[in-house]
């Protein structure tokens, strides 16, 4: 018998496998104790972010410093801390944004179809055609240099993805005997599109959209490196790498490798996570 | 000598489950036996068995004989010279189990020669001969043609074609008519017998028609829940059912014979006024007396796919059905019933005509939500697929407030008890209302779709195939179920079906639809036991009877 709904396939995983799966578990783990550093840190951290130690300048690890030091003597394990708040949050805030843009234009799209279909579907081309990160340098040109513009630069980039799932789902969605049913008990097309097509299409969406986080997560980070992003002397792992460049010409690597490990691990962590979960709903496939 | 025989077989699944409790039958050589239950009996489970095809990580007991050779714990590679040479198989989906990608001569000569080593013009041969005789027209062009090109039951033809490649001395047949239309059935049926008689094969055919199986087995094998229920000559099993649950199966099986079913009708439905055998464009819907709850006049619909010729689907349909009344349509699949059951409800558009619910014109599309609304009281549906026509999400109580929300603003808590009632009222209880609908059975889904409908207090109930998804016992209930509505609230239903035993049981007047068009109307029994159009008789003489001897399937030409 078919699926009746995209939406079924998730509530139907079985749980034992979501537990099941090593990778995905410390995955889970390692992402939660980065959140938990970076909402935490003025608690955990040993020293204020920018608390400058002049007698341990680029010091190696240390029961002092557990990961040294940067170039004016502040203590890297708390600057990663804070920076994973600015590493972390900015991506979240994008993920948040374009699933909820996108999702509302492929509701739109999918639901609607016809020239509004046709005329998004151009706009999208359009979006897809531009990188995101040119997107974001573009945001930071015109509005200044920080993490408001870039974020919404890249939730604007990356809603064309979430927003051709949502449509392709919700087409799928829509010819289905449970839509025509809600039609014909006179319900209108607002209340079918968002109170029942829209939630049994979310469990998928989301699961591609935390992929994204990963992707936004390193291009944030470029952004921050290329001194664009988040501004010093606020802690972020992008802007860490590119304060430790002078550190890298006088052999002093730590500086430079601790956010950048940093950032492959919450990278890969997220990554892990997110084709998990699209794996177990069916990869967004459209049925 | 046996050519299967099954002792005690039983499978356990990796969880523990037990599917089957200890299954025993054997087929002889030429002999048909049909495995008939319900779904969930395990009679598929069982006939795959035979070939080796088990629920990945199950445990497996007990004996199967196939041709002497023992399948249970045979090495893959013996179990494959079974499959080659001894058994085949042919499935319910024809479409599902030919590769798309891949032409027809391809599908029936590659057995030939990678397992037999035939050259390939040797092969070719064989294949023509056996499309021949599977009655496909075209055997010479149909070999480079794909699956897409033809229909289901011609492709169901090719199946047992490739399944006869192999000239095996046993043929499962797993419900291999049941995705198919009567005329189809009978026709596929035929073959079936044919190649069995020709070739003395021996048969297991698998269904859950109970009527279908008697009309073309020897003897009959019946399971219930992973047990055999039954077994004996088919026309014993039938006429004489030792078992409570057999009995209960050919009460429950609909057929065109009038017998106590018919008690089922209300006895005070209004017949006499209905234009017995009126054709198409008779009534000019009088503004005289009260209306008929629906009329229908002229109503028709034509599908325009790009690149391709304009479909027909509902060509010039008139038709009245006054209040109270029970209106059955009948026709094969493409006979445009659907169509017309879409456009009442008001989900497809019509291309012209006219339509009138309770004396109101309906034919165009409500304008605002007040329109829609009584757009929505004046007729609503309950559709084939209970398992799709839900709200996956939503719980089966609050589909059925929503709905009543919507129409009478009743306060959350009044909606929630008038929800229970109606519940009730199809036969469920309040502990269902918080269930979402993949928890429930089909036959409580369709109850639920029924309470949903009825919450409305529509004018018409139109009903699409509503039973034809459901085991013969579950649609009894819900027949049933109808009858007592009609009854008790002088209910107006519009019974869309293929199954023409079904609509004796529902139906005082019925309405006879091929390729869009209405060939014939008239009270029912008169329909079914006189049929004036010769689509009329074909259908009925597709209709497989139990009573008859096994070459009455054909349909006369």
């Amino acid at each position: 018998m078919t699926t009746p709904t995209l939406a079924m396939r998730v509530l139907r995983a079985p749980r034992a496998s979501f537990i099941g799966r090593p990778t995905f578990t410390v995955a889970v783990l390692v992402l939660a104790a980065m959140t938990l550093g970076a909402v935490f840190a003025p608690a955990i951290a040993p020293y204020p972010p920018d608390a400058p130690d002049f007698l341990a300048v680029n010091a190696p690890p240390s029961p002092a410093h557990w990961l040294g030091t940067d170039g004016l003597g502040r203590d890297l394990l708390s600057r990663l801390l804070y920076g994973a708040r600015t590493a972390l949050l900015g991506p979240l805030l994008v993920v948040i944004g374009s699933t909820a843009v996108g999702m509302l234009l492929g509701l739109l799209a999918g639901w609607r179809g016809g020239w509004i279909d046709a005329a998004l579907g151009r706009v999208f081309d359009v979006l897809f055609a531009f990188p995101s990160l040119l997107l974001a340098i573009m945001a930071v040109a015109l509005f200044g240099k920080g993490l408001v513009a870039p974020v919404i630069a890249m939730s604007i980039a990356y809603a064309p993805f979430v927003a051709r799932l949502t449509r392709s789902l919700v087409k799928a969605e829509r010819t289905r005997p449970y839509v025509a049913a809600y039609r014909v008990a006179g319900f209108g097309g607002a209340f079918i599109a968002f109170r029942s097509v829209l939630p049994n299409v979310t469990p998928i969406v989301g699961a591609q959209s935390t992929l994204n986080f990963g992707y936004v997560l390193a291009e944030l980070a470029g952004l921050s490196f290329l001194g664009l992003g988040v501004q010093p002397p606020t802690p972020d792992w992008g802007a860490m790498i590119n304060e430790a460049q002078a550190g890298i010409v006088g052999g002093h690597f730590l500086p430079a490798i601790v956010p950048a490990v940093a950032v492959v691990i919450a990278v890969v962590a997220v990554n892990i996570i997110g084709e998990e979960l699209s794996d177990r709903i069916g990869g967004g496939a459209p049925a | 000598m046996s050519l299967l025989d099954i002792r005690n077989l039983t499978i356990d699944l990796a969880d523990g489950r037990r599917l089957l409790h200890g299954i025993s039958l054997g087929v002889a050589e030429g002999e048909t036996v049909g495995l008939v239950g319900e779904s969930g009996s395990g009679k598929s489970l069982t006939a795959r068995a035979v070939l080796g095809l088990t629920p990945t990580g199950s445990r497996l007991d007990g004996s199967v004989m196939l041709d002497g050779h023992e399948v249970l714990g045979a090495a893959a590679r013996e179990v494959r010279a079974l499959r080659r040479h001894s058994a085949a198989m042919i499935f319910q989906d024809p479409r599902a189990g030919i590769n798309p990608m891949r032409t027809l001569g391809d599908h029936l000569t590659e057995t030939l020669r990678l397992c037999d080593g035939l050259p390939a013009a040797d092969a070719e041969a064989r294949a023509l001969d056996l499309l021949a005789a599977v009655r496909l027209p075209r055997p010479a062009d149909h070999l480079t043609q794909y699956p897409h090109e033809f229909s289901g039951g011609m492709l169901q033809r090719v199946m047992i074609a490739g399944a006869l490649t192999s000239a095996p001395k046993l043929l499962v047949c797993d419900e291999p008519t049941t995705a198919l239309d009567v005329t189809t059935q009978a026709e596929i049926m035929r073959v079936l017998v044919e190649q069995r008689e020709g070739r003395g094969m021996g048969m297991l055919l698998i269904t859950h028609d109970l009527a279908l199986a008697a009309s073309v087995c020897d003897r009959l094998v019946v399971m219930r829940a992973g047990r055999v229920e039954e077994e004996g000559s088919a026309m014993r099993v039938l006429v004489a059912p030792e078992a409570d649950y057999t009995r209960r199966l050919v009460a429950a099986t609909p057929t065109l014979a009038a017998g106590p079913a018919a008690s089922a009708e209300p006895p005070e439905a209004p017949t006499a006024s209905a234009p017995a055998g009126s054709g198409p464009g008779s009534s000019d819907a009088p503004s005289a007396a009260p209306a008929p709850a629906l009329s229908v006049t002229g109503l028709s619909k034509t599908y325009r796919p790009r690149g391709r010729p304009p479909v027909i689907a509902v060509a010039d349909a008139s038709f009245e059905l006054e209040r109270g009344g029970a209106l059955a349509v009948v026709g094969e699949s493409g006979s445009g019933k659907s169509t017309l059951a879409r456009m009442i409800v008001g989900l497809e558009p019509s291309d012209g005509g006219t339509l009138s619910i309770g004396g109101r014109d309906r034919a165009a599309g409500p304008r605002g939500r007040a329109e829609r609304l009584e757009r929505a009281r004046s007729v609503q549906m309950v559709f084939q697929d209970p398992y799709l026509s839900l709200d996956p999400r939503v719980t089966a109580g609050r589909s059925i407030e929503e709905a009543l929300r919507l129409h009478t603003r009743m306060p959350r808590a009044a909606a929630r008890n008038r929800a229970v009632e109606l519940l009730e009222r199809v036969g469920l209880t309040a502990e269902h209302a918080a269930a979402r609908p993949r928890t429930l059975s089909g036959g409580q889904r369709q109850r639920v779709a029924i309470a949903r409908a009825l919450a409305i207090e529509p004018e018409v109930l139109v009903m699409d195939e509503a039973t034809s998804a459901l085991d013969v016992s579950v649609q009894a209930q819900v027949l049933d179920l109808v009858a007592g509505l009609r009854r008790e609230r002088g209910l107006t239903l519009l019974f869309i079906s293929h199954d023409l035993a079904v609509v004796r049981r529902v139906c005082e007047q019925t309405l006879v639809m091929r390729r869009g068009e209405v060939v014939e109307r008239g009270a029912t029994a008169e329909l079914l036991d006189a049929p004036r159009h010769p689509y009329t008789r074909l259908l009925l003489d597709s209709v497989p009877r139990p009573a008859a001897p096994a070459d009455s399937v054909v349909a006369p030409r």
